[in-house]
């Protein structure tokens, strides 16, 4: 009888960290588009809205928790994917997806492309923004609105993110409902509407951040 | 009809295999899919060539025996039959049809299109049992279950072993099949013995055997020909986790 630590390493064991790991993932996405809306108020509400959450001295081990969940959800989803690699060493020549009730889409089949490419986009997005010029305003908090408006207003900047968004909402597309299966959550009234919601939410979350990017754009191009 | 087969051909377990075309010229659209290779097989022996190999045995869709992809479909291109149900008359003349094994690591090929599914076998002898003597049949009606949960167990029961799940999944993963023999076995009164001991030992196996992981895809479900859901994954998701804690 295998251990308890050694459950983890379990093909179930894994979807269920990959699952928790992407579920919280997508939690937190759903809070960073709710503060990011906030630029739409104008810089002081949505610079003090910043001020408030990087003063806050419970900010520092929140970030250490969200590194480690997005360390051990890229860990476990590369190494799973290269299991799931081997576990067919002789490819077919001709393969078609059997349709309904499958879930399959192009979303499904790209999950480690999508993912790597975010992986990338996160990196350039967090020495962006965090660790990016300290613009101060009149009232001396950081001016991450004039750090945006300016990274926004080139067009370069503008196109890799609209695309980095297009593949979190496909991401999100079959990611956000996968991970509740994943966990074992499941019934005949609720796997539907989880499924369909989660599809939902990735729209929302790519729109949202999709056209504060093109808006934040248009104000550079009126000013 | 006139049809073109592109036929996976492979002498043996550890030799490079190939695609082979063969022409089908004389196939009746009553004929049923194994009927019509049998009649390309009678043809090569008339040559003096060496048949094409396939599993096969009850050839109505009960025994788990059969199982070919046919133009990528695990069991080909109807829902909930396995491809000793499937007719010729789904295909028009003239049509090309690829035909190739179960491809997985844990399911080597023996010679064409007949793999080893033994380790489906290793994973039932893992824990897929129940080891209290239940002696004869008992009257159905003593047994503490109701309707629906033993319709619920009866349905992943209907599972017929044939692995067109791993056939399916792009990670040649073997959780819908265990998961149809751990719910059937969780869900009744007799499973309850090894309820924890069973999910464990049965996915370490199957994950020793060398099967992938699951992506929620679902391609299983939709080409198994029992049409057993994947709720039942979620079922042995969460039958693993109970045992895990348990233990
Ligand atoms: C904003 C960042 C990310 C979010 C919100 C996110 C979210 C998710 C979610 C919710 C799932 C579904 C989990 C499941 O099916 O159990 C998932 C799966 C996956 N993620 Fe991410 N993820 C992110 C970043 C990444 C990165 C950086 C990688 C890089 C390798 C990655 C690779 C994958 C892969 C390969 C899967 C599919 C696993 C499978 O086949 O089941 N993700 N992600
Ligand atoms: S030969 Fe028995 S199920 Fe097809």
């Amino acid at each position: 009888m295998p251990s308890r630590p050694r459950s983890l390493d379990s093909s179930i064991g894994t979807k269920l960290l990959v699952g928790f790991t992407g579920f919280l993932l997508f939690l937190y996405l759903i809070l960073h588009i709710g503060g990011n809306v906030m630029v739409f108020l104008g810089p002081d509400t949505f610079n003090g809205y910043s001020d408030l959450l990087l003063s806050n001295p419970l900010i520092i081990p929140i970030e250490i928790g969200l590194v480690m969940i997005f360390l051990v959800h890229i860990y476990k989803t590369v190494a799973m994917t290269l299991d799931n690699r081997r576990a067919r060493p002789v490819k077919y020549a001709r393969k078609k997806s059997a349709g309904a009730p499958s879930r399959k889409s192009v979303a499904s089949s790209t999950m480690i492309v999508s993912g790597l490419w975010l992986l990338l986009f996160i990196v350039i997005h967090v020495r962006t923004f965090k660790f990016g010029p300290e613009y101060e305003t009149a009232s001396g908090v950081r001016d991450l609105y004039r750090l945006e408006m300016e990274n926004f207003s080139d067009p370069i900047t503008v196109v890799f993110y609209l695309i980095s968004m297009l593949v979190v909402g496909s991401h999100l597309w079959h990611g956000a409902s996968s991970a509740l299966q994943s966990l074992g959550i499941d019934s005949q009234t609720w796997t539907p509407r989880i499924l369909l919601s989660g599809k939902v939410a990735a729209v929302l979350i790519a729109g949202g951040f999709i056209v504060i990017t093109v808006w934040a754009f248009s104000q550079g191009a009126r000013t | 009809m006139r049809l073109t087969l592109k036929i996976w051909r492979q002498a043996g377990p550890n030799v490079a295999g190939r695609l082979v075309v063969y022409a089908a010229d004389h196939v009746s659209p009553d004929m049923s899919f194994l009927e019509m290779l049998d009649v390309v097989n009678e043809g090569l022996i008339k040559k003096g060539e060496d048949a094409i190999a396939f599993d096969s045995d009850c050839r109505e869709g009960i025994c788990g025996m059969c199982g070919l992809v046919v133009n990528g479909i695990p069991h080909g291109p109807d829902r909930g039959t396995t491809v000793c149900q499937l007719h010729m008359r789904r295909f028009k003349d003239g049509d090309t049809i690829t035909i190739e094994p179960w491809r997985a690591k844990a399911f080597p090929v023996v010679k064409d299109l007949v793999v080893d599914r033994s380790a489906f076998d290793r994973i039932i002898a893992a824990g897929g049992y129940v080891s209290v003597n239940c002696g004869g049949a008992p009257d159905g009606n003593a047994i503490p279950i109701s309707k629906d949960v033993s319709e619920l167990a009866m349905d992943s029961a209907a599972c017929i072993g044939c692995g067109a799940c791993v056939a399916a999944c792009k990670n040649a993963s073997a959780h819908l099949f265990m998961s149809a023999k751990i719910s059937h076995l969780a869900l009744l009164p007799q499973g309850q013995v090894e309820r924890a001991r069973r999910v464990v030992q049965m996915v370490t196996q199957a994950d020793a055997e060398g099967f992938g992981s699951c992506s929620n895809e679902g391609e299983c479900e939709a080409v198994c020909p029992k049409e057993i859901p994947i709720s039942n994954i979620a079922r042995m998701t969460r039958e693993y986790l109970r045992a895990v804690v348990r233990i």
